[in-house]
């Protein structure tokens, strides 16, 4: 029973992070209509930017939480507006762009913090004990925080005219832009919006996991899992299909291990992409 | 309020607009008919900026629309409802009405929102229902609502009354009378001559890209040239 209920905790705390992430990722493809290679680049950026805020300039370690997520979102921010923007509606060219700028962010990480990991822990240590269940604080600090800016996240794009603008941008550009929507303007803003949440994301799951130049590489892909089993382009859906995902994790590496887990996964999405090819609540993409 | 000189329109070689001249005076419901193909939603994009122009002039209260970028045209107060309605499906009937007053404030989305709902009262009764779910006539009233909420001076209508119930052509037909009578200027298209002709003052005829003949409503309406063009 402890078992159990210790394996769902770290799935809901999983579930979280990947919330957190899939919102960014699924938000950019069904508002822009961009699938961001870049997005685990974003992710492991706001990692290295708050270890930078707290190992080099001593800041707290909240503070370079805020500070990687304003980084990244005013990186990203510009990516869309610079360079994004240019080629907005050819698919292959934005696939190509996202897919080179994870390489510059890696390679550029290297560059400056080294090949190896460095030592990055979670500032709070220890464990929370009830009824015999073991959960590391670090955990549930950090599924409150989640959780908490997945809730800010839906009301801002659900609760305020610039997320009422971008769901319509999302629905038909043309007529949003008809109606006085100014694309040129929500785009980098939600970019922006995306990739600060993938930002802040990675400033506070690298402490507990691993912060590596190459620790983007399997958000990317635990992003795409989770969008494409959500639907792509459904907020709604990639939030389900995270929490779904961060609990067979969690369950299947307590009682399967580590592969099997995997593969479970993967089966899991073959058969729900077998009976609903656009995933549990998906949609197709704006056209190019 | 709206003149349009020589306006040329091409999709690849096709000639979709042949060099038409339209004037929509300030005040007057203007009507566009013409079968399928004649060009009234080409012209109409035309004006919103959704396909380019070839050629010509588009001024509006004096302002050269090609000088004004497509998503800025409704701040100059113009308002559009699409042919075959378009409206945000999995959006509330709140949020599609609202998309297009989004430059306002709360309370004022609130009022204008109230003042729609009294011409559309459906709006109030299905404020919180996905647009999608909608029978064709609410989701025309959604479309012709949602290009009101930024209170345009200038309001664009594409086929309102396409495919729709003569119950709802009815109610459409009234609000637009009512728009008018605010003193919002109308240009409409339309396949159903014979009740679009009952809410506009002035009208042209339209066929194969070209204006074949314009004049006052009353001129139009006459049994011989219903016959032969509508």
């Amino acid at each position: 029973m402890v078992e159990i209920v210790s394996a769902g905790l770290i799935g809901l705390s999983l579930g979280a992070q990947y919330a957190l992430l899939a919102l960014g990722f699924t938000l950019i493809f069904g508002i822009i209509g961009v699938v961001n290679f870049a997005h685990g680049g974003f992710y492991l950026l706001g990692g290295y930017v708050a270890y930078a805020c707290v190992s080099m300039a001593g800041l707290p370690y909240p503070v370079a939480v805020l500070a990687a997520a304003l980084a990244t979102a005013a990186l990203g921010y510009l990516f869309e507006l610079l360079l994004l923007e240019r080629v907005i509606d050819d698919h292959l060219s934005t696939l190509i762009l996202t897919l080179g700028f994870s390489l510059v962010i890696t390679t550029g990480i290297v560059l400056v913090f080294g090949p190896d990991a460095p030592l990055f822990q979670f500032p709070v240590q220890g464990v929370v004990r009830f009824l015999g269940i073991i959960v590391p604080l670090a955990n549930i600090i950090v599924f409150a925080i989640c959780f908490a800016a997945i809730g800010v996240a839906y009301a801002l794009i659900y609760r305020t005219n610039f997320g009422r603008s971008l769901r319509a941008l999302s629905e038909d550009r043309a007529v949003a832009e008809a109606l006085g929507i100014r694309a040129r303007l929500m785009f980098p803003l939600a970019f922006a919006l995306a990739t600060g949440l993938a930002g802040m994301t990675g400033a506070l799951v690298t402490p507990i996991l691993s912060l590596t130049p190459h620790a983007g590489e399997p958000v990317l892909a635990a992003s795409f899992l989770v969008v494409i089993l959500g639907g792509l382009g459904s907020l709604g859906g990639a939030t389900l299909a995270a929490f779904l995902v961060g609990m067979i994790e969690a369950y299947a590496a307590v009682y399967l291990g580590g592969s099997k887990g995997a593969l479970m996964l993967f089966v899991l999405v073959l058969i729900v992409l077998l009976v609903r090819p656009t995933g549990l609540y998906g949609r197709t993409a704006r056209g190019a | 309020m709206l003149e349009i000189r020589d306006l040329t329109v091409r999709y690849g070689g096709i000639l979709a607009l042949d060099k038409i001249s339209i004037t929509v005076p300030k005040e007057e419901t203007v009507i566009l008919v013409g079968a399928n193909g004649a060009g009234k939603s080409s012209l109409i994009n035309a004006i919103i900026g959704m396909v380019p122009t070839a050629g010509g002039s588009m001024t509006f209260e004096g302002v050269d629309l090609a000088k004004v970028a497509p998503s800025m045209r409704a701040g100059h107060g113009i308002g559009y409802s699409p042919e075959g309605r378009r409206v945000f499906p999995t959006m509330t009937v709140r949020d599609n009405v609202l998309a297009g007053a989004s430059r306002i404030g709360r309370a004022a989305q609130a009022d204008v929102y109230d003042k729609l709902a009294t011409l559309f009262p459906m709006l109030r009764d299905k404020s919180d229902d996905l647009a999608g779910y909608l029978s064709g006539g609410q989701q025309q009233m959604v479309a012709i609502a949602r290009a009101m909420s930024a209170s345009p001076k200038l309001l664009l209508l594409d086929e309102p009354f396409l495919g729709l119930a003569p119950v709802w052509i009815q109610q459409i037909s009234d609000a637009i009378r009512q728009f008018s009578k605010s003193g919002v200027t109308v240009l409409m298209t339309e396949q159903m001559a014979v009740p679009a002709l009952k809410v506009a003052t002035r009208g042209y005829v339209m066929r194969g890209g070209a204006i074949l003949r314009e004049g006052p409503v009353a001129e139009l309406r006459s049994a011989a040239l219903a016959e032969e063009y509508l």
